[in-house]
């Protein structure tokens, strides 16, 4: 057992010496990786950040009921009485078209003087209603929609989950784009690590047939060989996880609102999808190694 | 104890060895000679694991090489010293890494390897060079520490390819020197050259390889 963990210290030492002296070839192709898991892991981090957005948005169904413009007093709370009847639904707020103009300068920022030659307010004062404790499978936004348009003096009522209809789609889409891409970027990555591991037999074949000479078993040849691909591997999933996160906590800082949904918060990846990714690159550096070494050696 | 019978080694339409059948008793020291592509390095190689013959058996201390796993194969090369005309040193280890490999490849302690490392290369005159690198050193020295790493796991056979091919005389005087110390400490020997010169001044066993044959 001594004698075992003595030979994989001796491996590591090996592999770490071979890297030092290759240290450019090892270099280049660590930052290769680390560019290629940094694209994977944005997909993933996007993909869980659309998903929970989602998510978060269908617990808190809501609508917006738009009043057409010029409506009395009496008019605007029978519709409010209309609103408030349904089950579930909570009056969040009253938007006047100040207040929805207001509300549109404030998101425009810098650009708000765009707004300064309007010589009419074509923005609606709306109701904004939120659904609670409904079951969502049971929600039926469409009936709500049809049903309080004919209410008089509604104008137009427009409910999220129109929005989260589209988002689906769209999370789909990155799911099927994220795998494509993911398994190019692994044969990528897999391509460079073989071909770095090739290079070192290569300068090595010397120092491989006097291990050889000298009675080395064909493990030892191999392991410090095996350690390089993943040594290479998982250290370029860790650049590209650091990097991630330096970009997560810029982005994290700017918090992102769409349509009157809630805040959007801007969530880094959970740390089993951080281990993932780790994973990956060394599970990648291992195989590309197995795959280099197999075309020298046979197993 | 080395023993061939009937081995042939083929490569592609050359025959290298031709039906050799040879006894090497242990603590021979034995030279095998004759012109160049006469045989005698495949004849090693074949000796020390690295080729299969093309026909024929080869017993190394009455274990059959052709019946051998090749992860036993390792284990049998510790056995088996082997130097070269071009030393094969690791040029990025310094002499006493080098010497030292061979140790360390078995999983040997630090403290063992340290220790006999440092008593091989007091035994070949090489204790003041052992943080040199090998291009420092002259081709004797370089060849001394071939032998300092063939000879420290303690070999039951020594087996050199035109040990002396690269040096001068005085330095293959030195080298033979050496040779004969290490058999007679009991370990077989056995030396290819087509050194003319070395093979005229002994009086040891020649063995002549000529067209593949070999003659004694």
């Amino acid at each position: 057992m001594i004698a075992k963990l003595r030979l994989w210290a001796t491996y590591l030492k090996v592999a770490l010496s071979s890297i030092l002296y290759n240290r450019l070839i090892y270099a280049i192709s660590v930052g290769t990786i680390a560019i290629s898991l940094l694209i994977l892991g944005a997909f993933v981090l996007l993909s869980v950040n659309v998903r929970d957005w989602i998510q978060g948005w269908g617990q808190t169904l809501s609508i917006s009921v738009y009043l057409k413009d010029g409506i009395d007093e009496g008019t605007r709370e029978r519709i409010r009485t209309a609103v408030s009847t349904l089950q579930g639904a909570e009056i969040k707020g009253f938007i006047s078209k100040e207040k929805a103009l207001q509300d549109m300068k404030g998101m425009l920022g810098s650009q708000a003087g765009l707004l300064d030659g309007l010589t009419w307010n074509p923005l609606p004062a709306s109701f904004e209603v939120a659904f609670k404790n409904v079951d969502r499978a049971k929600f039926e936004p469409k009936r709500i929609k049809e049903a309080l348009e004919k209410v008089a003096g509604v104008d137009e009522v427009q409910y999220s989950e129109q929005w989260l209809d589209q988002f689906e789609g769209l999370l789909y889409v990155l799911k099927i784009a994220g795998f494509a891409l993911g398994g190019l970027l692994c044969v990528a990555v897999l391509f460079i690590i073989t071909n770095t591991i090739k290079l070192a037999i290569y300068s090595r074949r010397n120092e491989i047939e006097i291990y050889k000479l000298v009675g080395a078993t064909d493990w030892y040849v191999k392991a410090p060989l095996l350690i390089e691909g993943a040594l290479q591997g998982a250290l370029g999933a860790l650049i590209a996880l650091v990097i991630l996160s330096a970009v997560h906590l810029v982005l994290s800082f700017k918090a992102v609102q769409v349509f009157g949904l809630p805040f959007l918060e801007f969530v880094f990846l959970s740390s089993s999808y951080a281990l993932g990714i780790l994973f990956l690159g060394l599970v990648l550096g291992l195989l590309g190694s197995f795959i280099a070494i197999g075309r020298f050696f046979k197993f | 104890m080395i023993q061939l019978f009937h081995v042939s080694k083929i490569f592609g339409p050359t025959v290298a060895l031709k039906d050799i059948d040879l006894r090497i008793r242990t603590g021979e020291f034995v030279f095998v000679t004759g012109p160049s592509g006469a045989g005698k390095t495949t004849l090693l190689r074949l000796i020390f694991g690295a080729e299969p013959p093309t026909e024929g058996q080869i017993l190394i201390n009455g274990i059959n090489l052709s019946r051998i796993s090749g992860t036993k194969l390792h284990l049998l090369r510790r056995k088996i010293g082997f130097v070269f005309q071009d030393f094969k040193l690791l040029s990025r280890r310094t002499v006493f890494q080098n010497v030292a490999l061979a140790l360390e490849v078995t999983g040997e302690k630090g403290s063992v390897v340290r220790k006999k490392t440092h008593q091989m290369l007091r035994a070949v005159a090489l204790a003041p060079k052992e943080e040199a690198y090998p291009i420092e050193l002259s081709g004797g020295e370089q060849q001394r520490v071939a032998i300092a790493r063939a000879m420290i796991n303690d070999p039951l056979i020594l087996l050199a390819d035109e040990p002396t091919g690269n040096l001068d005389p005085e330095i293959t005087r030195e080298i033979m020197v050496l040779f004969r110390s290490i058999n007679l400490r009991g370990t077989t020997v056995v030396i290819a050259t087509h050194n003319r010169e070395l093979l005229r001044n002994t009086d040891q066993r020649i063995i002549l390889l000529h067209k593949g044959k070999a003659l004694e």
